[in-house]
Formats: structure tokens, sequence, C-alpha cells
């Protein structure tokens, strides 16, 4: 079997998110394929455009729900491709690659889920995922974005915050420009929605170290300030756990090009990681 | 391990025979230059060469190579299916392609590496260190595994070492060219061993050096040699543990394409950009200090990922010695 290959799948909805980012939710072509593709939330695929090229992309939906979902920016060229296409056109896949989150460890425990912009993609995975098992003690998301129009799955966010409470989900929403829609949002939950950087959705937060996990995804700028936040409250760096972004070209540690470290530690961001823990970003230099 | 010897006059003979094989390729002189390419008769072989531009790493992971096809699509992969012989390969060559085995043979095995290793023959030949070789103080010096057949070179002939079953085929199949190994031979071949051993000027102090690099990170060492760097890349596209590559669809026809793969160098600025323009190893620092890094990342089971060819420093336009650059870290520490 050769790895590099791909599995055809058909586009069978596509939603405009944002005026960026679309939603593609797929089905491989291959039924039994279909039925047996399994992934832990925090993995990514190669989406291979055939002829055009391939690029790697977390996968967005749960596995505890069918079919398989992708949040594609339109940022570069080959997304900008994908972007012009229609509900019944094809693409190639491969993987899932990555290590993806340590679920299974974590379970029982508090799940504190910090997201910025893109990065509520790949976390929605885990949402969705701790929402459907219930084996998490309390679920928290905290989700900063530019706008109200840049809130990625808004509908879901805001069920989330009307009735997150019942799902065991506390969810927080920090929003940069301030916007009509925004106001009409916080005055609605003047608890949860705030205008500010993510980080200041831990005010007033209390919970317990001992027993909680942090994962967070969003840009390189976010993390320093985030992971601070979270060391301060006196969570272990190997309870924090990030989910990072290199230019994997291979996904299976062959190409190089997501290498990082140094003579010591040397590691493959596509098949080390994605998902890393803060006391590997310290053993492990320029990971962040 | 089977030592035999071929003596002078049978090399000839012995050459012809491993045509039986596949194509030969092996060292040729291009005015001061050496490079592998195909050798139909023997005399064009340059067997006292000193290094090749590129090491033999152009037989397995090709500077242009391509993948797939795509046809009616669908992908189609690309076969190579030609069996070849690789004759007069250096032993710090042979490492070196033990070091991208690490990497393409690791679970997922890469298809197309993994056919071309196994169509291959390897020919290994005893050389003569220059001004630029450091392999001994690597280890790599010597090969003991990685090959088929082995020859050092005697006064009167060749001392055979024998490293595998396809090697031990070949021996067997042309009797009539080898004979019993002597105590002259071994002599002769303890001898030359020991006239090489001396023969090296430049030795790398391997003591400790994963860890001092890593707690040089900030040494203004890098700084003065990446300005130097002129960021080509030559040393990379040389190297023979270099392995990064870049991927590519093209089209050849209005509904034909190819996806294709090449060499890629992390000296350039592209290799670390992501789509939105974030870079992650945006300057020529960065990126002087990263292939430091990977070519000095230790392996506790094996070792480092240089070889001590020297081929970075002789095809250096800028004249960067890699093991100068790597002690002159090592002073700054203290």
């Amino acid at each position: 079997m050769n790895p590099y290959e791909s599995y055809e799948a058909k586009i069978i909805e596509i939603r405009e998110l944002t005026s960026r980012e679309k939603l593609f939710t797929l089905r491989f072509t291959d039924r039994e394929l279909e039925s047996t593709f399994t992934f832990k939330p925090g993995q990514f695929v190669i989406v291979d455009l055939r002829g055009y090229g391939e690029f790697p992309i977390s996968l967005c939906s749960p596995p505890t729900r069918k079919p398989i979902q992708l949040c594609i920016r339109r940022v570069g060229r080959l997304t900008r491709l994908i972007h012009k296409f229609d509900e019944g056109d094809s693409i190639g896949i491969r993987g899932p690659y990555g290590n993806g989150f340590p679920l299974e460890k974590m379970e029982g425990s508090n799940l504190i889920l910090v997201a910025g912009g893109l990065g509520m993609a790949p976390l929605r995975s885990v949402l969705w995922y701790a929402i459907d098992t219930g084996k998490f003690e309390r679920i928290y998301l905290f989700y900063g974005t530019k706008s109200y129009e840049d809130i990625l799955f808004r509908d879901e966010i805001i069920y989330l915050l009307k009735h997150g409470e019942k799902l065991n989900c506390h969810v927080k929403l920090a929003y940069e420009v301030e916007t009509p829609s925004c106001i009409y949002l916080e005055k609605g939950f003047s608890e949860k929605v705030c205008k500010g950087v993510v980080t200041d959705l831990f005010r007033g937060e209390e919970f317990n170290v001992e027993n909680s996990y942090a994962l967070i995804c969003g840009p390189p700028v976010m993390y320093k300030f985030v992971i601070k936040e979270l060391l301060d409250r006196g969570l272990s760096p190997g309870r924090i756990y990030m989910t990072l972004e290199r230019r994997m070209k291979c996904g299976i540690g062959k190409c190089g090009h997501c290498v990082v470290g140094t003579s010591v530690s040397m590691k493959y961001i596509c098949k080390d990681g994605p998902v890393f823990t803060y006391w590997d970003a310290l053993s492990t230099r320029g990971l962040i | 391990m089977r030592y035999v010897k071929l003596s002078s006059e049978n090399f000839s003979e012995f050459f012809e025979s491993l045509k039986e094989i596949g194509k030969i390729y092996g060292p040729v002189k291009h005015n001061s230059t050496y490079t592998f390419e195909h050798v139909d008769n023997v005399k064009d072989l340059a067997l006292k060469y000193r290094r090749t531009i590129l090491p033999p790493k152009k037989f397995f992971v090709k500077p242009r190579d391509q993948l797939f096809r795509l046809k009616q699509n669908t992908w189609e992969e690309v076969k190579d299916v030609e069996k070849f012989v690789l004759f007069g390969v250096h032993s710090c060559d042979i490492h070196g392609l033990k070091i991208l085995d690490r990497v393409y043979l690791q679970d997922p095995i890469d298809p197309y590496y993994k056919a071309r290793r196994d169509n291959a023959f390897i020919v290994g030949i005893s050389c003569m260190p220059d001004e630029y070789c450091f392999c001994k103080s690597l280890g790599t010096d010597f090969a003991m595994d990685g090959f088929d057949l082995f020859l050092h070179e005697l006064p009167d002939g060749w001392l055979v070492r024998v490293g595998s079953i396809k090697g031990h085929e070949i021996v067997w199949e042309n009797q009539e060219l080898f004979d019993e190994v002597t105590d002259e031979d071994l002599k002769n071949f303890k001898e030359f061993e020991e006239k090489r051993a001396k023969a090296f000027k430049r030795e790398i102090n391997r003591e400790g050096l994963a860890d001092i690099l890593d707690l040089a990170f900030n040494s203004p060492v890098w700084k003065k040699y990446s300005e130097k760097c002129l960021g080509c890349g030559n040393c990379t596209l040389v190297c023979p543990t270099c392995r990064c590559y870049e991927v590519c669809d093209n089209w050849t026809r209005a509904y034909e394409a190819v996806r294709e793969r090449r060499y890629d160098s992390c000296f350039m600025p592209t290799h670390g950009l992501v789509a939105g323009g974030h870079n992650f190893r945006p300057t020529r620092l960065d990126r002087f200090r990263h292939r430091y890094y990977c070519k000095s990342y230790f392996d506790p089971s094996a070792g480092f990922n240089c070889v001590g060819c020297g081929r970075c420093d002789e095809f250096c336009p800028a004249r960067i010695e890699h093991v100068k650059v790597l002690e002159e870290i090592r002073e700054g520490l203290i």
C-alpha cells in the first residue's frame, strides 16, 4: 500500500461559516472506508486536490459523529481553489495523521479548551467528543474571536451559551472589534461574553488544577499569554496541551518541513505532534 | 563476514560480470570533480576519486522524482523496477544511506525508496582521506554493513568483504575470479588501514556535542557565520543525509498531470512558510542554525546525522567549514 495515495471523498455539503471559512462535509466513496474511518480529536488529514497539490487540515468534527467535516480558511493557493468547489465534487483524503489529544487519559477531569480564531476548528472536535461521550467532569470553552462575523460555528456557540450548562459545558466568548451584533450578544449573555482577548475570560473562573487539563489552539502569538495565565493558576506544564501548525507536506515524517528542535531533541510536528504538552515545548526549542 | 581476494588482472572481468545484475553506475572524472554516472567501460571508472558532487542518495531520493500520474482523475503510481549496481561507494556514503534508511524505511515505509533500495547492488571501495574528510572522528570511516561487496585496495588487487547474500551469490557464480585471502594480503590490508588512519587531517570533537550546541542556542557564532553564508543551499544538496523534499503537481497535458517531489533545502526562506504568510524560520540565522542542529542531532542508538564526508565544506561558495563552526560554538560557550 502506497502511503502517499489518497482516497476519493465526495463533498456532500458546503456551509459558509464566515466570509473566509467554509465547512466541508465529506463522505468517502469507498463504503467500507466510510464505515471504518476513525480518528482522535486533534488529528489531521491531507487533502489532495488532484493535479493541483495537497494541504494538511485538522478534522473539526468529533469521531463520535459521521460524516467527517473540515473547516477550511481561504488563505493560500489551494484553499482558494477548494472554496470554488461545489457540493458533489470529489477530492482526495489521506490520513488521519498525528497523535491527537490523549483524551482517554483525561477522562473524569475538567477540560479547559482555549481557542483563538481558527483554533476553534480542531478544538470543536474535542468539544463535541467530550459532550457526546459525557466522560468528563466539566468542559470549559474560552473562545477569542475578532468580531461577531468571525465567530466560527456561530450557531453552535450561541446554542452552548444558552444551553451549555445542561450539557456540563461552560462557554465564554471574547471579541476584539465592537459591532452592534457583539453588543447585542453581550447584553444577552453578560456573564459569558465580553470585549477583550481570550485571557480576559479566565477572570472570575475557578478550577481545580489537580484535576484539569488545558487544551489550546490558536495563532502563535496567543500561546505565550494563555500558557502564562494557566501556569499562574498552578496548572502543571504536563497538563497543558496545545496543537501546533507547521508546513506538513507528507504527514508521515519524511519530507522534513515540519522538523523542529535542536541537537538533543528533534521532533516532527506531523508524527510526534501536532499535539504537544507545554513540557515538550520547554524541552524542545523552537516548538512554540 | 566472508573475505575473498580479487586480483588486479581479474578486475575488469569482475566488472563485466556485474552487468548481469543491471546498469552499473560508478564514479567518473570530469575536470577536477567526480560524479556517479552510468559506466559501460571499466576504463571510464575513476576509482581513486575523493568525493562525488552529489552523493549516492541521488539514486534513491532523486532530485526530481515522479510519484503519481493523473489519468482520468485517478492517480497511477509510478514504479521503478530497474535493477542497478552502484560501484565504488565510499564508507561514509554507505553510512549516509543507512541514515536515509532510518527515515524512509521507518513505518510507514516509503515505497519508492524501498523499491530502489531493493533493486540496488552496492559495491563499496576503500579510499584515502583528503583535507575535508572528518569521517574517522564520527566513526563512519569503516562500514560494517550496508553493502553487498566492499573492495579494499591491495598492491596487487582487492581484498573483498562479502556483506550480503546477494554479494555472496555474485562471488559464488564467478568463483574462478576470486582467490583465498593470504597472510600477505592481510598484512597489506592492515598496512593500508593504518596508513589511512594517519592520513586524516580534520577531526570533530564529538564529546557532549549535542548538549553543547543546545546550550549555545544564542551563541554569537551562529550570527557571525550566518552573515557569511550565502543561503544558496549547496550544502544541503550535496549532503548524503539531507533529504527534505517539496511536492508539486504539474499538468503535462490538458487532462494529465504528474505529482513530483524534488529536493528542497532548509536554507530556502520558503522552507518554514505556512499558508497565510507566517514563517517559522524567517531569518537566515534561524535557517543556518537549524541545519547545524539537524546534522548534529544525536540519536543514542545511531549517532549523528552527519557522516563527515566533507562535501558541505568543499562545495560551499562562502568557504564555511562545518567542523570549524562547531568548534567555535564549543569554544564560545565558556
